[in-house]
């Protein structure tokens, strides 16, 4: 599964500790997502989704 | 917060009984002595820069343990717990061959599984964990 979570969060203007917070997550966890080395819980999905006001197929890409 | 301080305890109290230990050996160290009281320091380093990491996240306000920790804590034990079974095999393999005591044959084996658990707990953080 692939993600555009980097590009969001350009577009958002966020850092990787902003996001984290947001969704109440460790700083580590974002890393780990940007670089597609974790899939995310649904949960965690839908959390990050809201976060950048998308559906959640528009950020997660499952191939 | 909590959680970092128990890893904190936990390595003070594994440090402090390590030197009782050395204080009633009275200076009367075996090589064996010596590597197994290097592995307990490279064990509780371990468990100290776990410990810092937890604080950091606490401080940056995120939580100590999230889902992606949880998950590597719970992928560590699983694979800790199959290399321990086989460690505990190849110590009895090691037993009738080299001449060890009983004490040092079940202090090697506990020293063992703290290191398999630290070095998974290494690769998974490293490689992340898919759910595939």
């Amino acid at each position: 599964m692939n993600n555009r979570i980097r590009e969001y969060r350009a577009r958002f203007n966020l850092t990787q500790e902003d996001l984290a917070r947001k969704v109440n997550v460790r700083r580590e966890t974002i890393v780990f997502l940007e670089k597609n080395k974790y899939n995310p819980s649904l949960r965690l999905a839908f959390d990050i989704a809201r976060v950048f006001e998308s559906k959640i197929e528009d950020i997660f890409i499952f191939e | 917060m909590k959680k970092a301080v128990v890893v904190f305890v936990v390595a003070a109290l594994v440090l402090i009984t390590t030197g009782l230990w050395i204080l009633s050996s009275a200076g009367k160290f075996t090589p064996f002595d010596l590597v197994t009281f290097g592995i307990i320091i490279c064990v509780v380093g371990f468990a100290v820069f776990v410990g810092y990491k937890r604080l950091t996240s606490a401080r940056r306000g995120e939580p100590a343990e999230d889902e992606l920790s949880k998950r590597i804590l719970q992928k560590t034990a699983a694979w800790a717990y199959y290399v321990s079974l086989y460690l505990w095999v190849a110590m009895l393999f090691i037993k009738d061959r080299v001449k060890l005591d009983t004490e040092e044959l079940i202090g090697a084996g506990i020293l063992g599984m703290a290191v398999s658990f630290a070095v998974c707990w290494l690769i998974f953080n490293f490689r992340g964990v898919r759910n595939e």
